[in-house]
């Protein structure tokens, strides 16, 4: 069930390749291969409209006034998907009176906060795992792995309760400390560690160097695709937290944009759809771009988080 | 299964620093400690006691009362069959889904990178973010899902405000923004199993669906033990998409288990019961992981 961390490097993103090659065919086949062809063209690009569709729309749609929002998107004509009169007064609503940026540099603490120390902490027990030996250390990775269960939403009101009494409700740490060691990390960390060869740091410890030096100067700088895999994988996730700030954060001066953006669902009496869609897109499509130029990264840690 | 991986990982060469080696994982073992391994203690005692009902504050030792309160409550009841209808839906959609999206993808024809991209695009976006927009999308009265319904003649779906439909919709989002990850699992393994075997076939004589089922399928098994594995996980968890689209509603017919403990935690202030369905929670995650590593693991036992 496991995989070693070679077999990832075949799942990368292979763009260049173009089609397999063609086998041998006679006539009859060589015409059912072209239909073939055309077809799974026409399905490639069937679903990747399906994909973009929802936040091309809210993409899209955030360009319309809220009033407009709701006079052409029902019955179905142009309007309910383009702007034909297109403005920019939901996101000057946002920025401007919802003070959305305050929410937007809120995300950007939690993140920063949660990917600095989940790198911290899982790169350095990481590589304990993989190269030290030390009492304990076996019954201690199982333990580890047995975390990989545990999430957020299943432990929420205990969590709130443990981070309660150490006195954090309401503060930028409360937001992302949870979150600060990740069993994926140590995990993703431990395979990557693995796979340096053995010899490099033989070389080093005859030359005299100590552990840490042995860590610092040799391991670490090995490692540094899967640190970026990790940077991305935890920004990713911090990005899409939603229920543990909803309940840790009692102040609305410090909390993240995604619970904003959800409290700004359209109303009956105070319809706020326009700035709802202009805070979605500006909060998901740097995500969403970033997750395609930096594929190659994330789909490794992905399907490492898979392994695990 | 650590030790299979410590005997592989070459011990031989591996350094003896006891004190190094417990200084560079304490950061990680306190983390874990507080925030994974206490909530999980307090959740179990909790589970066991009794609260006063105004301030919260635990008064003694109430035994399996707070079992036995979950357990006669109707809407637990149909929690646990939520769940589960939950994990089989989302099972019996994502994966087919993943493992065709895959193959299609594998084939490597023009507008394959436009089409992963979008997939991963869904993958990586905020889930509390696409659940709003889907919710503008489902909207009973206005909705563009109603619109298009409505521009081929159909009538309109109450949609997430529908009974019977709640739940599904729910679903659809999730299976649209989760089936990324099932997907690059399943492309993993396909572009892992070597060409000469298809090639193999092929000169065999045999047709695209027996090339499918008895030799890509096959050679994809460990793939899809882990897809089948994170998926089934993934979805008894599922909370976003219902607390943003139902709240657990219409009448608590979209509310899974993880819903229910919240509701019980944070709108009817009931820490003892919350706790207990928590735990409950848990044993159900483990007992369903449990049946998935006996049921697919494979035959030679490797």
């Amino acid at each position: 069930m496991t995989m070693r961390s070679h077999d990832l490097e075949a799942v990368l993103p292979t763009t260049d390749v173009g089609p397999r090659p063609r086998p041998l065919l006679g006539d009859l086949s060589r015409r059912r291969w072209r239909w073939q062809t055309i077809g799974g063209v026409a399905a490639l690009f069937i679903v990747g409209f399906i994909f973009v569709f929802p936040i091309l729309w809210a993409g899209l749609s955030s360009l319309t006034s809220t009033n407009d929002i709701l006079h052409h998107r029902y019955p179905l004509s142009w309007g309910s998907i383009l702007p034909l009169r297109p403005t920019f007064e939901n996101y000057a609503l946002l920025f401007g009176q919802i003070d959305f940026q305050r929410n937007l540099v809120n995300t950007l603490i939690a993140g920063v906060g949660q990917v600095s120390l989940a790198v911290v902490t899982s790169t350095m027990a990481g590589y304990a795992f993989a190269r030290l030996r030390f009492p304990g250390r076996d019954v201690l990775f199982a333990l580890l792995l047995v975390t990989a269960f545990i999430q957020v939403e299943v432990v929420i009101v205990p969590l709130y309760k443990v981070v309660q009494s150490l006195g954090l409700t309401s503060t930028y740490a409360a937001l992302f400390l949870p979150f600060a060691c990740s069993p994926f990390g140590i995990y993703l960390m431990r395979q990557s560690f693995r796979d340096i060869p053995i010899e490099l740091e033989e070389a080093a410890r005859i030359d005299g160097a100590g552990p840490l030096r042995v860590f610092w100067r040799i391991a670490l700088p090995n490692v540094r695709p899967a640190i970026a895999t990790l940077v991305l994988i935890q920004f990713i996730w911090s990005w899409n937290a939603y229920l543990w700030p909803l309940v840790i954060m009692q102040d609305p001066e410090k909390q993240i944009a995604q619970v904003v953006i959800a409290g700004l669902k359209s109303s009956p009496n105070f319809p706020m759809d326009g700035p709802m869609l202009a805070a979605a897109t500006t909060v998901t499509a740097p995500l969403v771009i970033l997750s395609m130029l930096l594929q190659r990264y994330y789909v490794r840690g992905l399907v490492t988080s898979g392994m695990r | 299964m650590a030790a299979t991986l410590a005997a592989s990982s070459g011990t031989y060469h591996q350094s003896r620093h006891p004190v190094f080696g417990w200084s560079m994982i304490l950061p990680s073992i306190v983390g874990l400690s507080l925030f994974q391994f206490l909530p999980l203690g307090t959740a179990i005692v909790d589970s066991f006691r009794a609260f006063d009902p105004f301030d919260q504050s635990p008064a003694g030792w109430s035994g399996w009362a707070n079992y036995a309160a979950i357990l006669s409550d109707p809407i637990f009841v149909s929690a646990i069959t939520n769940t589960v209808v939950y994990i089989a839906l989302i099972l019996f959609l994502e994966i087919p889904l993943a493992l065709a999206l895959a193959m299609l993808i594998d084939r490597r024809l023009p507008g394959t990178t436009f089409a992963r991209s979008t997939i991963i695009g869904a993958l990586a976006a905020s889930e509390a973010v696409t659940a709003s927009i889907w919710n503008q999308m489902y909207e009973p009265s206005t909705g563009l899902f109603n619109a298009l319904l409505n521009a081929v003649g159909s009538p309109n779906q109450p949609f997430i405000s529908g009974q019977s439909q709640a739940l599904l919709c729910i679903v659809v989002m999730s299976v649209w923004k989760d089936v990324g990850l099932p997907m690059l699992i399943f492309l993993a393994g396909l572009q892992a199993i070597p060409g000469e075997l298809r090639d193999a076939a092929a000169l065999d004589g045999a047709d695209g669906w027996r090339t499918f089922t008895r030799v890509i399928l096959p050679q994809l098994r460990p793939s899809l033990v882990v897809a089948i594995f994170m998926t089934t996980i993934s979805s008894t968890r599922i909370f976003t998409p219902i607390i943003i689209l139902t709240q657990g509603g219409p009448n608590w017919a979209s509310a899974n288990l993880t819903y229910y403990a919240y509701a019980q935690s944070f709108e009817f202030t009931s820490p003892g019961t919350a706790s207990a369905a928590v735990v409950f929670l848990l044993a159900l995650l483990v007992f369903v992981t449990a049946a998935q590593i006996r049921l697919l693991r494979s035959p030679k036992g490797a």
